[in-house]
């Protein structure tokens, strides 16, 4: 059973350990800092300039939650929406090291780190993907292990 | 939760109310965040396994986090109208762990929850504890939307300063002396 939304798509069998795929950059502004803290994180350290200066983050900083919605953008727009993705199950090990502040520009690499077949649905593989997102002096600003389904080529089949 | 470090409570339980997802707000977040065809095409969506549009997990999370930040701005409230002092709430440094199990589809409500499951002074951060908290996420049907393992950092109230951290923390604010100590951000 083909799905036609990812036909034309890289599948599981043409994934390869160790692939590096480079994310591009996003610049992060005032605006889509506070528009996502109005919305997702209104602490005022993600709203006020002068509270966000008191604060651990030292200014004004967007929410770690849209840093990694970020840079789950940048994957989807550089890997996932040229693979047959069936969807995430979820990650470990998030890891928010710097703050992202107005005006930086975030990019970096995501790596292939491990790829299994699923044990109970033969149609689905599992690629475990590294994240390592920096702003534009090279520091670490996320990492993160993310997991995602892809569908098989062969298998629904067998 | 917004209290001092010292009186967090292990194994205490907020319930952080629900959040019902709709279409039009499942498409507008995953466009700008998670733009995969099962979160933003209902063309193509039906040729998921899914069967049709579901929320981006990074979606139900955010809410998710928005529900505990509107928790503890109610806790805060309730300590000062007891005549208490909150205490301070820090960025987080990350989560342990998060498990995506049942996707939310557009009319889902899902229901929020916090246990807090450890704390302990941070080794890096001097005056601040981090907190160990789980959130679970179910749906109408009580089935597990998600399971998230998270840390965060609150105050402590009683900390005080080791006379060379203090001595440090004078001299930044020496002109010249200072900016050298002060790390470049």
């Amino acid at each position: 059973m083909t799905n036609p939304a990812t036909a034309n798509r890289r599948h599981f069998e043409d994934l390869a350990v160790g692939e590096v795929i480079q994310l591009g950059h996003t610049t992060v502004s005032r605006e889509m800092i506070i528009d996502f803290a109005q919305e997702f994180d209104p602490f005022p350290f993600h709203l006020d300039e002068d509270a966000a200066r008191a604060s651990l983050l030292g200014g004004l900083a967007s929410s770690g939650w849209q840093t990694g919605g970020l840079s789950l953008r940048m994957l989807v727009d550089s890997f996932l929406s040229g693979v047959a993705s069936a969807g995430g199950l979820g990650f470990t090990d998030l890891k928010w090291k710097n703050p992202v502040m107005v005006g930086d520009t975030i990019g970096g690499t995501v790596t292939i780190a491990g790829l299994r077949r699923s044990a109970s649905q033969p149609q689905w593989g599992i690629v475990t993907l590294d994240f390592d997102v920096r702003n534009q002096h090279g520091k670490q600003v996320l990492t993160m292990r993310l997991a995602n389904l892809v569908e098989c080529r062969e298998g629904a089949a067998a | 939760m917004t209290r001092w470090f010292e009186d967090i409570v292990i194994d205490e339980v907020f319930e952080l109310g629900e959040h019902t997802f709709t279409e039009d707000e499942i498409i507008r977040f995953a466009r700008l965040y998670d733009p995969q065809y099962f979160h933003i095409d209902p063309e193509l969506a039906p040729h998921s396994h899914f069967g049709g549009i579901i929320a981006s997990g990074w979606h139900t999370v955010s809410v998710g986090h928005r529900k505990m930040v509107d928790a503890l701005f109610a806790e805060e409230q309730r300590l000062r109208e007891l005549g208490k002092e909150p205490g301070v709430s820090g960025p987080s440094p990350g989560v342990n762990s998060m498990e995506f199990k049942v996707p939310v589809r557009p009319g889902d409500t899902v229901s929020y929850r916090l246990v807090v499951t450890g704390k302990r002074p941070s080794n890096s951060i001097p005056g601040w504890g981090l907190l160990f908290n789980r959130i679970t996420a179910v749906n109408q049907r009580g089935e597990l939307v998600y399971r998230a393992e998270l840390v965060g950092f609150s105050k402590l109230r009683d900390y005080r300063m080791p006379l060379k951290l203090r001595v440090l923390l004078a001299l930044t604010k020496v002109p010249v002396i200072g900016s050298r100590l002060r790390r470049p951000t």
